[in-house]
């Protein structure tokens, strides 16, 4: 969403410069020479379309519903396109520590996967919740009490700003041991 | 955590999120009007006037002059913000030189690759760092220190810690002879790890 709020941005901006410039240009001609008005803009033409729609129209509606659309994409892609850094605690002021949550998640993979009973797993993190799922061949419950430690000492190692809560979740699948 | 090296963390992208966010109410906040309007909350008879409305164009035709004046200045203020905004978007952000003195017939700048290409050589240094990046952002006046390490697999943490602070952000405060750097360290974790350990079951 980020990459896409620094593309649209400039774009949204450019926009809103060419309407301004239009708007000028379209009002100056037609006072200084009202013969070649319009100029660029077939503005007459959209004001002879919109004459006789009253707020009732069907096309007044639906033009105002894109509107509407358009313009809750726009919104809600300014709300989102936060950074979604996970903090550690500072060394010493002056200087902030931040990591990323695919780098947590890379760090808890890596432990659990190197877990003899797993076979499979997945992680997914974020700054407030670290997410495990993984395979085994033995009793779920028993490795899941291993994982969640596991994860807890692995997060316990790495000096975040605040430890995030972990979920993990074991499934047993068949196989040969 | 200081102010300063929390906004060297990354490029701020507020100013295009505000902007972004007040042209999407904007545009929602009319659609929303104009359906209410359309249904007949706000009386219907006004839902059945025109859109065009008559009103208006006597105004306008009445006040001719007052009419074009208010159109040139809603054109010339959305041309300035668009404006402002496109080019604010797409500059980059600046890489400021470091200037030690402004004394006359002493001024002393470092410029900014001397200082970076210092830093990342020291970082790169450490015990666990596979990889460094470094650049310095705010102004030649003020600058903080971004910082990107990438550590090899079960570096501890603490320790890249120890060893950044201890020789590689206290020899750039030695050389901009200044005692507190603002940095953002960003730190890539695992992942020039070797591939998980085969299971051979």
């Amino acid at each position: 969403m980020r990459l896409l709020l620094r593309v649209l941005a400039p774009l949204l901006g450019l926009l809103l410069a060419v309407v301004g410039l239009a708007v000028v240009v379209e009002t100056v001609t037609l006072w200084v020479s009202p013969t070649s008005s319009p100029l660029i803009v077939p503005w007459p033409t959209w004001l002879a379309a919109a004459e006789g729609l009253t707020w009732q129209s069907g096309s007044v509606r639906a033009a105002a519903v894109v509107v509407g659309i358009v313009g809750l994409f726009v919104l809600i892609l300014g709300l989102v396109a936060r950074r979604h850094d996970v903090f550690l605690a500072d060394p010493v002021p002056e200087v902030t520590v931040t990591t990323s949550p695919r780098s947590i998640a890379r760090a808890v993979g890596h432990e659990v996967r190197a877990h003899d009973e797993v076979v499979s797993a997945s992680v997914v993190a974020s700054a407030k919740k670290v997410t495990v799922k993984a395979a085994t061949l033995d009793p779920a419950e028993e490795v899941r009490a291993t994982l969640r430690d596991l994860v807890e000492t692995t997060l316990a190692r790495l000096p975040l700003a605040r430890r995030p809560r972990v979920a993990v979740s074991v499934t047993t699948t068949k196989g040969v041991k | 955590m200081s102010r300063r090296s929390r906004a060297a963390v990354a490029r701020s992208a507020g100013g295009d999120r505000t902007l972004t966010t007040v042209l999407g109410l904007v545009l929602v906040a009319a659609s929303v009007l104009a359906l209410l309007v359309g249904f007949g909350v706000f009386g219907s008879f006004r839902a059945q006037r025109p859109v065009i409305d008559p009103l208006i164009v006597e105004w306008a035709s009445a006040h001719a002059t007052a009419a074009r004046w208010i159109a040139i200045g809603i054109g010339v203020v959305l041309f300035l913000i668009g404006l402002w905004w496109t080019l604010r978007s797409l500059r980059p952000e600046p890489r400021p030189d470091v200037s030690l003195s402004e004394l006359p017939g002493e001024r002393l700048t470092v410029e900014h690759a001397a200082i970076c290409d210092a830093v990342r050589h020291d970082a790169e240094l450490i015990d666990g760092v596979s990889r460094a990046r470094a650049r310095l952002v705010g102004t030649p006046q003020k600058p903080a220190l971004r910082l990107s390490l990438t550590l090899v697999e079960g570096t501890d943490v603490r320790d890249v810690w120890a060893d950044l602070d201890g020789r590689v952000l206290a020899r750039a405060r030695e050389a901009f002879a200044v005692s507190a750097l603002p940095t953002a360290v960003r730190l890539e974790l695992d992942a020039t790890s070797a591939p998980t350990p085969a299971r051979v079951q």
